[in-house]
């Protein structure tokens, strides 16, 4: 198979914005994909939640466009559009027919240069709602929901950026002002604070003039705060555990595990792991836990890159009804720490390489997947580079930096358990009246 | 020019590159089988799909199931792949075969590398022919199902939606039915019955192969003949009868005046909400008028509904309304999640939206806004050889001619304010639909009841039978 590459230009603007173009013109299509680099981890005690709001106050409007028309204005030019908010950073992208471009970059110009042009007190109310809301929806009312906000509890100590749900509490999404508002506007959201990629059906010289023309006038801020050591031990030092009570019919295990950061090559090798480990029914798990004990309704295992002091591995496992959920938990802690234990097998590696290789074509297929990787390598990494040279590293990882990795991070005393548990009935009123009724 | 003199001239589009959909061959075996085949150039991967036109819905009441639980069971090891030597052979060649079914096809698929086409072509063949439903493989995709279906009433999304598919359907119809099978037709599901229902889906008449990537040198007709020229008992003899598009599932409406069904889910923080009653049919006429029309109430971004209850009223993360278009009628829905004390509001605000856009006619500008959408994202929905490869098995799979796709563009283009109306007073029918929600009935019961939406059921379930783990846990 060949192996990707995609072509880049790498500039940075005198007010710092940096513009990653990549040509492609097999479709008529263009993606914009602008980073920030500001996500829940600059967020302080008291105003959680507040970089995922924001990014929804991105869409009320700017100097020159009105409430909702953000949206209208993209998917009238036939394209698609949104933004996410993450630990590490916040993105807003759009995808458009390539004769539409300009539009989406003055788009997002407009917004960075004159959001707090449009911003009101009605607007923020509303936003608010909807994003408690989103937190009721996608978390709050669905079963097993805190699973991930309870993992970040456990890895992370109280004062560390990442101890902290990206969606906020409550209370702090209530308390959120204008004022708040406008100050994290000034603050993070400038050019020097921003990777913007451009790729597709796109003249790369138009582009940079377009660019030039739209954002080349923004001020940077030169002021932005550092944010704070967040450095950690590379492990927990001791087991953590919780069990949780909830809705549920059936227990589930989640597992926790600090992990070594995007782009430390023994991240590359613990993706590989989780190949071999959960991916598909080929796997480890799957085939002992589900097919062969049958003890295991369904598992995973997968990797969350981040760069601030650990990633986070995490697993999963559903308990079938009258199997004891212990049993599972000894079985799957038992299949990691195999892993550490003995190589895999040449040919576990080789099935592992084949699929990865086939994911990484499949998702570099399309020009938005391109502009976010170059985005995010860019602004997790420096290395927007990277995006070429990513298939090759997880293609070089070895049986022996699998056992390395897994031995290192799989191990006890690195390791979170949250147990899910069929509430009992004196657990909750709520309970009480459903049973009674 | 000053950054405010620059940002206050709003750009105008470019000239448009031409785009159109790619150019596809249709061939028929000898054996019935079509093969399609649409060369995307310099993609790097291959995809396959093997469409068969005999899907869930097919399959009697009191087998409900048997079908996504024979496609599950497909993977469970082959003659000549015991086991999961099978996914192992095709992880090898960096492929992952999936075997799905829905309510009108069963379909297998493949993604690999153009070079490795016929060697999973080969695999793919056999997983589809030659299934052995061990006793003990079945026996716990069942319980697998079983433990599912505990899972979907502990969660209130899944919870809806199979109450409001059996809420709006008669059991004459399968899709009131859940499509992967019920507590009381899941233990009837024997290895026999999922072989019966195998030999039923082995037939190259109802068939297709569509191949889509780069294509150059390859003779795709042949290389699928070769591996899959000859399925099916007595294929060839078959072949010369016409292949008649199976019949199209029944789907009457249980419904015949507004009804509520409010499932109690105490202490929920929001309530789920299915609005609807039973809709269209994928071949319809007026297709593309109501695609419009959906757009504007329940589709874009800026929708009515949308505009209505997330940015003015704040009442959910997300509304949206449409039409789940199969071989027969599926559901036509209002789809949200509300914080508890919205529900009758946003029950209120969805229903005006609904008399809304059957009785005042859409502006000039909200046409505009659905038809540049629909038409400008065509290009960006076919960038990859499977999102191409998809569209077409729809074609085979609704019998729908060859232009379908090549003609969208300017069907969307011709769609009028009146053919909008049209078709929102033909199709949506606020004077006999169902209204059924999950969340806690006891905080909004007496205000739904004062509503008057219509006749007003509240419904208390026993949390499933997860009872084992109950008791354990005391």
């Amino acid at each position: 198979m060949t192996a990707p590459s995609v072509r880049f230009t790498d500039e940075r603007l005198a007010n710092g914005l940096r513009l990653i173009v990549s040509e492609d013109h097999l479709a008529p299509v263009a993606a914009v994909n602008i980073w920030y680099n500001v996500g829940s981890k600059h967020e302080v005690p008291g105003k959680t939640g507040f970089a995922h709001l924001f990014e929804h106050v991105m869409f009320q409007g700017s100097g020159h466009v009105a409430k909702a028309e953000h949206m209208a204005l993209v998917q009238s030019a036939g394209g698609t559009m949104n933004g996410t908010t993450w630990l590490d950073r916040t993105n807003y992208f759009e995808t458009v027919p390539s004769h539409q471009l300009e539009l989406a970059l003055w788009l997002e110009a407009d917004r960075m240069a004159t959001l707090m042009d449009a911003l009101n007190q009605e607007n923020l109310d509303n936003q608010r709602d909807v994003v408690k809301n989103e937190k009721r929806s996608s978390y709050d009312n669905r079963p097993y929901g805190d699973w991930f906000h309870k993992l970040q509890e456990h890895l992370f100590p109280p004062e560390h950026p990442y101890h902290h749900p990206t969606i906020g509490s409550m209370e702090d999404l209530d308390a959120a002002s204008l004022e708040d508002v406008a100050a994290f506007f000034r603050t993070y959201y400038t050019p020097n604070n921003a990777v913007l990629a451009v790729v597709g059906d796109v003249d790369p010289a138009q582009v940079r003039a377009w660019v030039d023309r739209y954002f080349g006038e923004i001020p940077a801020n030169l002021a932005i705060p550092p944010l704070g050591d967040m450095s950690l031990p590379t492990v927990l030092g001791a087991e953590s555990r919780e069990v949780v009570e909830d809705r549920v019919p059936l227990p589930r295990h989640f597992f926790g595990f600090r992990a070594p950061v995007l782009g430390d090559p023994r991240y590359d090798a613990l993706e590989v792991a989780a190949q071999i480990l959960a991916g598909g029914k080929g796997s480890r798990l799957y085939r002992r836990l589900v097919r062969d004990e049958q003890i295991a309704q369904d598992v995973a295992f997968f990797a969350l890159g981040l760069i601030g002091g650990a990633s986070i591995a995490a697993g999963q496992a559903t308990v079938r009804p009258g199997v004891d959920p212990a049993l599972v938990e000894r079985v799957f802690e038992e299949e990691l720490e195999r892993l550490g234990r003995e190589p895999v097998t040449d040919d576990e590696l080789v099935r592992a390489r084949a699929l990865i290789e086939t994911f990484e074509l499949e998702a570099l297929q399309r020009v938005d997947e391109r502009a976010d990787r170059l985005s995010m390598y860019a602004t997790l990494l420096d290395d927007p580079e990277m995006i070429n040279r990513q298939l090759g590293r997880y293609l070089a990882v070895t049986a022996a930096d699998i056992q390395r990795v897994a031995a290192e991070v799989l191990r006890p005393d690195n390791r979170v358990v949250l147990t899910y548990m069929p509430a009992t009935e004196s657990a909750s009123g709520a309970k009480n009246e459903e049973t009674a009724a | 020019m000053t950054l405010e003199q620059i940002l206050s001239s709003r750009p105008s589009p470019g000239k448009p590159r031409t785009y159109d959909f790619p150019h596809f061959e249709r061939t028929v075996l000898p054996s019935g089988l079509q093969v399609i085949a649409v060369d995307v150039p310099n993609r790097p991967l291959v995809s396959a799909n093997l469409i068969v036109r005999h899907g869930a819905a097919e399959e009697p009441p009191d087998l409900a199931g048997a079908t996504i639980l024979t496609a599950r069971a497909m993977s469970e090891g082959t003659q000549r792949f015991p086991g999961v030597e099978l996914i192992e052979a095709a992880e090898r060649l960096g492929a992952t075969l999936h075997v799905d079914a829905s309510w009108d096809v069963v379909t297998v698929s493949v993604e690999v590398a153009a070079s490795r086409l016929g060697a999973a072509l080969e695999l793919l063949a056999e997983q589809f022919e030659h299934p052995t439903f061990p006793d003990s493989d079945v026996a716990r995709l069942r319980e697998e199902r079983l433990n599912d279906l505990l899972q979907v009433k502990a969660d209130p999304r899944r919870r809806v939606d199979q109450a409001f598919n059996r809420t709006i359907y008669t059991a004459a119809s399968p899709y009131g039915r859940p499509a992967g099978g019920d507590e009381e037709s899941v233990p009837r599901l024997t290895p026999d019955v999922l072989r019966g229902i195998h030999r039923s889906v082995l037939d190259p008449r109802q068939a297709a192969v569509v191949i889509g990537g780069d294509l150059a040198g390859l003779r795709v007709p042949e290389i699928v003949e070769a591996v899959l020229g000859s399925f099916g008992e007595d294929a060839g003899a078959k072949a010369a009868l016409p292949a008649a598009l199976p019949k199209a599932p029944r789907s009457d409406s249980a419904v015949d005046h507004p009804i509520v069904r409010f499932y109690h889910r105490p202490g929920s923080v929001q309530t789920e909400l299915r609005i609807g009653h039973v809709g269209l049919a994928r071949r319809v006429p007026d297709f593309h008028s109501v695609q419009v029309m959906a757009a504007i109430l329940g589709g874009l971004f800026n929708s009515r509904l949308q505009m209505n209850l997330r940015e003015e009223k704040g009442y959910t993360y997300g509304i949206g309304a449409g039409f789940d278009m199969r071989r027969g009628a599926g559901p036509f829905s209002v789809r949200t999640a509300v914080q508890t004390a919205a529900t009758v509001p946003a029950i209120s605000e969805s229903l005006a939206e609904l008399r809304r856009i059957r009785e005042t006619a859409v502006t000039a500008a909200e046409l505009a806004a659905a038809r540049d959408y629909l038409v400008g994202v065509f290009p960006l929905r076919f960038e990859t050889p499977g999102a191409v490869v998809g569209a077409l098995g729809g074609l085979f799979v609704h019998d729908l001619p060859d232009d379908e796709l090549t003609r969208y563009r300017s069907e969307i283009e011709a769609v009028t304010i009146e053919s909008i109306q049209k078709a929102a007073q033909d199709h949506i029918h606020p004077d006999r639909l169902a209204i059924v929600a999950v969340g806690d009935a006891d905080a909004v019961a007496a205000e739904l009841t004062a509503a008057g939406f219509g006749d007003l059921e509240i419904i208390t379930e026993e949390l499933p039978a997860g009872a084992e783990e109950v008791e354990e846990a005391e």
